[in-house]
């Protein structure tokens, strides 16, 4: 119980801030929990491992939850996530229901992110220990399963195939590092850039260029209009009973709904979206009653928000156990994480046993502020909404401009990187192609590198990647299924359509 | 046969090259894949756009041009200018600090639908004490480096 010493006023200060943070620019429309993480970062800087921590997983809990104020009053979703919380919300709130549609939200959003934090310290410590016996080439393994997962989830394979493979290209550039075994040559480059990049882009800037810049790009594309100032947010009265009472006969749905949502959570590279909507569905199809789902029905809004919060703990699974960010916002984790002098993976828990209790207790206290705040105070929160966009975004650009400069203590550099990639993903994402995959790759990639070269070099032959090991031979088989997985489910769909569309 | 199978899969790879032999891959790999990108998703779109079924992305749309390429002058110059006054206040973060104002000044009023007395009096305020206060927090109570 050593750890519990670490805990002091701040810690739970900052976990409660960040927790404010989070859902404010969760409300927001077109913010996201990453881009809370991502603009937030460089306060961690001056913060100490454990309350830089507590900082993040406020953001992270705060931002996946306050998507649900825009989606139930305005039918905007404020995160990706609560899409399908858009389709009993707001028709609850034009009934005049709003403030009991975002009570259910907010009791569903803490079922879920507690269900997910539960599955999350049991599990991770497991996966860890099994995966701290892996070789190289289990190593090189796991991360093409992770990267053919992502695009077998993809809306198109191949898409998201080649959207990875972009993102393992753009981490290679620099040099094939001398501390990972490498000969210290750079390659993929021009000499004239080897002065700037000869360690490669760093992965903080290309992220936050990426969810931050870009998006910023994206929205004065279409002209930033606050399209919102006109519209009244009008949150009814109503008391905590009803919303209470809306559960009454549904804990299988809540339940259910959690645990997708953590396991999809695990999957790399998938976002929010596909936990909410895979739970609305299943939901959809077992439930006895779905008469009113659509219209305004609680057990729509218990699926929706009990999934996308479960997230959180689902993500965090493959990040401490394998290093793997289970989404974007896990992946920024990631290059905390990093800045902080601390390598993700499976040594993590058993090295650094301490963090990993003092992780899950904000986990869980970001959880329980989430609900004070929000079922207290939804009516506040709900008035954030209104913040328009031309003051906003100038100050997201500074606070990406801080974030990136200072992460290696000033290069002029990584503030010109947020522009590279920030124009690149802006890019990305108008020809179609897939910022997920895209990401985990680049996160990836040299890893990837090192393991699948140094695995070659000890054994000589391809070979080695078939029968190093049982194991070897069962991730193959989970790749295999992967891909097989996502082909029947594209021509499941195809039959649809064609059946649909005589 | 089977030993031209084992011949085929076996590899050494020289050090001294050893730094291109992942990207060697990745490089066809990518080929490959662009190929069939081209083949399967960009010449069906390509022919549903030239039946006026699709537009293109970007030159097809309809676009705030003004907003867009303002942005990214902004931008450009922001980071520019950053670490041009930067460097006559080393150490300072001073650099940040007016940039910044005139950055956020700016990008707010070109954001900005509707130039209310109500809506400038808040812009330049929030230009001013914005930069001011995230400069203080940053640099001053944690001394963060800015440039």
């Amino acid at each position: 119980m050593e750890f519990l010493s670490l805990f002091d006023l701040t810690f739970f200060l900052l976990a409660a801030f960040g927790t404010l943070v989070g859902v404010i620019f969760g409300a927001i429309p077109g913010m996201t929990a990453t881009m809370a993480v991502a603009v937030c970062l460089p306060l961690t800087y001056a913060l100490g491992l454990h309350h830089g921590l507590a900082l993040l997983l406020g953001l992270y809990v705060g931002g996946i939850s306050g998507g649900m104020v825009p989606a139930v009053l305005l039918n905007i979703p404020g995160t990706p996530s609560s899409i399908t919380t858009t389709f009993d919300g707001y028709p609850m709130a034009r009934k005049g229901q709003g403030e009991k549609a975002l009570r259910i939200c907010v009791i569903a959003s803490l079922v879920g992110g507690l269900i997910s934090a539960l599955v999350l310290f049991l599990f991770a410590p497991v996966l860890a220990n099994f995966s701290i016996k892996f070789s190289y080439v289990e190593k090189f393994l796991i991360i093409l399963l992770a990267l053919s997962v992502i695009a077998s989830l993809s809306s198109s394979m191949l898409i998201g195939i080649f959207s990875g493979v972009i993102g393992i290209w753009l981490s290679l550039i620099g040099d094939y590092s001398i501390s990972d075994g490498g000969n210290g040559h750079t390659r993929l480059m021009f000499d004239f850039m080897e002065p700037y990049l000869f360690e490669g882009f760093s992965l903080l800037p290309v992220l936050i260029g990426i969810f931050g810049v870009a998006t910023i790009l994206l929205e004065a594309e279409k002209g930033v209009k606050s399209d919102l100032t006109h519209e009244r947010v009008k949150v009814s009265k109503s008391d905590g009973a009803g919303a209470l009472a809306a559960f009454k006969g549904r804990f299988t749905n809540l339940t259910r709904s959690s645990f997708i949502g953590t396991f999809v959570g695990m999957l790399p590279g998938v976002g929010g979206s596909a936990a909410s909507v895979l739970a609305y569905t299943q939901e959809k199809n077992l439930s006895r009653d779905t008469s009113q789902m659509g219209k305004g029905a609680p057990q729509g809004l218990i699926a929706s928000e009990s999934a996308n919060n479960a997230l959180t703990g689902g993500a965090l699974i493959p990040l401490l156990s394998l290093g793997i960010p289970g989404d974007a916002t896990t992946a920024v984790l990631i290059g905390a994480f990093t800045l902080q002098g601390i390598q993700v993976g499976p040594l993590f828990i058993p090295e650094n046993t301490t963090t990993w209790y003092v992780m899950m207790t904000a986990l869980v206290f970001a959880n329980i502020v989430m609900f004070f705040l929000m079922f207290y105070a939804i009516k506040y929160i709900a008035k954030v909404v209104m913040v328009p966009k031309h003051i906003l975004f100038p100050l997201i650009v500074m606070m990406c401009v801080v974030g990136a400069y200072a992460i290696n203590y000033g290069i002029m550099f990584d503030v010109w990187t947020l522009l590279i990639f920030g124009v690149l993903g802006y890019l990305i994402q108008k020809i179609g192609l897939e910022v997920a995959p895209l990401i985990i790759g680049f996160i990836l990639g040299s890893q990837a590198e090192v393991y699948f070269v140094k695995s070659l070099e000890s054994f000589g032959t391809y070979t080695i990647f078939f029968t190093r090991s049982p194991i070897a031979m069962v991730l193959w088989a989970l790749i295999a299924a992967s891909v097989l997985f996502s082909i029947v489910i594209r021509l499941k769909a195809r039959n649809k359509t064609t059946t649909q569309t005589p | 046969m089977a030993s031209g199978l084992s011949d085929l899969l076996s590899v050494s790879i020289d050090f001294e090259t050893s730094h291109l032999f992942f990207p060697a891959i990745i490089h066809w790999l990518l080929a490959g894949l662009f190929a069939l990108v081209l083949v399967l998703k960009v010449a069906p779109f390509l022919a549903a756009v030239k039946r006026g079924e699709r537009t293109l992305p970007i030159f097809g749309e309809s676009m705030d041009v003004m907003r867009f390429f303002g942005t990214l002058a902004l931008i450009v110059a922001y980071f520019y200018l950053m670490a041009v006054v930067g460097d006559l206040f080393p150490y300072t973060g001073y650099g940040f600090l007016f940039v910044s104002m005139g950055f956020v000044l700016l990008m707010s009023l070109l954001y900005l639908h509707v130039w209310s007395r109500k809506n400038l009096i808040i812009v330049v305020v929030n230009a001013v004490v914005a930069p001011s206060l995230a400069w203080f927090v940053l640099a001053k109570l944690f001394t963060i480096t800015l440039p």
